[in-house]
């Protein structure tokens, strides 16, 4: 496919700021809400291989992770009118949409499934490490200590439930639900 | 300003986010970001805060096949472009006010009767000032249904059929659609046949009626919006309840 070439060039253009990429975003879901479908090609040129990257840290899987990301699209399309920038980013609103769609899947996949393939591997502090340096949310998590921190990126970045975690780090649902409480709070006071 | 109501609220906006809420309370908390702007704030905070762990996941290509698959399962509703959507683009707000299209609409009643009026008299005047005003009847819908609810006898929608084919529904007032369910409209052309399933949507917006299939609206043609699981009926029929309904009658 000749368009994936443009896709990578557009995504690693380094003169594309967030700044600028977020003010792309903001008016092509505009445009969706308008009813311009190219606008909402526009979004998936841009974001699909990062959002499948994102569902895929959730699902494991590559099959479900384009599945979350296709009914992820589904919903951004229907939805985009709800989208207020006045509220929040345009990145935030629809990476919430496509993190949703992939915990309902991990949650219905693994109703029948206790074991998750792939998440004995995890390493939240590789995940830490890519955060950009200038990043207030690295700053402020590195402030936390581990093992309370981990559950704030075992949670966000894998999906994982609060028992999911007590059984991954060996310790009572209780103890897990208090670290979770205490390091949200913790990131809340530093970074307002 | 930025602070929510209660800490409480902060909390479960913030599980919220994180994803650690379980199903019936996730439902519950997107119903409150519609109706709860302090809630709504502090999910939008969180949502920020977190928001850069996002960029840190690899970038992966999706498989060839997945974004013609996305726009197939896009066409479902036929959308054109909506008044309220073109209103946020410009940042005018005249296309939301409720009041603006009463005026509008008791005007339109008015100016229909005037050029009834004139349309009379029209039969005996110059065949140039007639065609004229055939040309002005082409942008007036031919049939209007006005879609009620049956219990509260609020008015709902306005359904306008065009000469040319053409079908919308306008909603005169908000409808709330619950997470996972849809609004779909049908219309009642045979009953030998049953309702057929015109236009799907998420929210209460000026929608392009699909009714290509359907031979000419006629007189006292029924249409109606049911509540539907998201995607729609899953057996082509209305399953939800039925929200507003009404004929079709024509226009003078």
């Amino acid at each position: 496919m000749t368009g994936n070439g443009t896709i990578t060039a557009g995504l690693r253009d380094p003169a594309l700021s967030d700044q600028e990429r977020e003010s792309q975003l903001a008016a092509a879901l505009a445009r969706c809400a308008a009813g311009d479908r190219a606008a909402l090609q526009v979004i998936y040129n841009s974001e699909a291989p990062r959002m499948i990257g994102v569902a895929r840290r959730i699902l494991f899987r590559q099959d479900l992770a384009e599945e979350a990301v296709h009914d992820a699209f589904i919903r951004i399309w229907r939805g985009a009118a709800g989208f207020d920038a006045h509220r929040g980013s345009a990145r935030g609103w629809l990476y919430a949409v496509v993190r949703n769609r992939a915990l309902s899947i991990h949650r219905n996949e693994h109703r029948y499934d206790s074991s998750s393939e792939g998440a004995e591997d995890l390493d939240c502090e590789v995940t830490l490490s890519r955060l950009p340096e200038t990043s207030a949310l690295r700053r402020c998590l590195e402030q936390i200590d581990r093992p309370r921190r981990d559950v704030v990126v075992l949670a966000y970045v894998h999906g994982m439930s609060h028992g999911e975690l007590a059984g991954r780090l060996r310790v009572p649902l209780g103890t897990v639900k208090s670290w979770v409480r205490r390091s949200l709070f913790a990131l809340q006071e530093c970074m307002g | 300003m930025n602070q929510p109501d209660t800490d409480a609220d902060d909390v479960m906006a913030a599980d919220f986010v994180m994803g650690l809420l379980d199903d019936a309370e996730h439902a519950a908390a997107e119903r409150r970001i519609e109706t709860d702007g302090g809630f709504a704030r502090a999910v939008s905070a969180w949502r920020e805060r977190l928001a850069d762990l996002d960029s840190t996941a690899e970038e992966t290509a999706p498989s060839p096949a997945l974004w013609q698959r996305i726009a197939d399962a896009t066409k479902i509703a036929p959308i054109d472009a909506l008044p309220s959507a073109r209103a946020a683009l410009r940042g005018a707000t005249i296309w939301d006010d409720i009041k603006f299209w009463r005026f509008a609409g008791i005007g339109g009643a008015l100016a229909a009767l005037l050029f009834a009026t004139i349309m009379v008299g029209a039969l005996t005047t110059s065949r140039h000032l007639r065609n004229d005003l055939i040309a002005l009847a082409q942008s007036k819908p031919v049939y209007v249904a006005v879609l009620v609810n049956d219990t509260t006898r609020e008015a709902g929608a306005i359904v306008n059929a065009f000469a040319n084919g053409r079908v919308e529904l306008v909603p005169l007032r908000p409808i709330e659609v619950p997470p996972g369910r849809t609004l779909q409209v049908w219309t009642l052309w045979d009953r030998a046949v049953g309702p057929k399933s015109i236009g799907l949507t998420g929210q209460s917006r000026t929608l392009q009626l699909n009714l290509e299939s359907l031979p000419e609206t006629v007189q006292n043609q029924l249409f109606e919006i049911t509540l539907e699981p998201e995607g729609g009926s899953p057996i082509g029929r209305p399953t939800g309840p039925i929200l507003f309904k009404g004929n079709a009658a024509r226009t003078l």
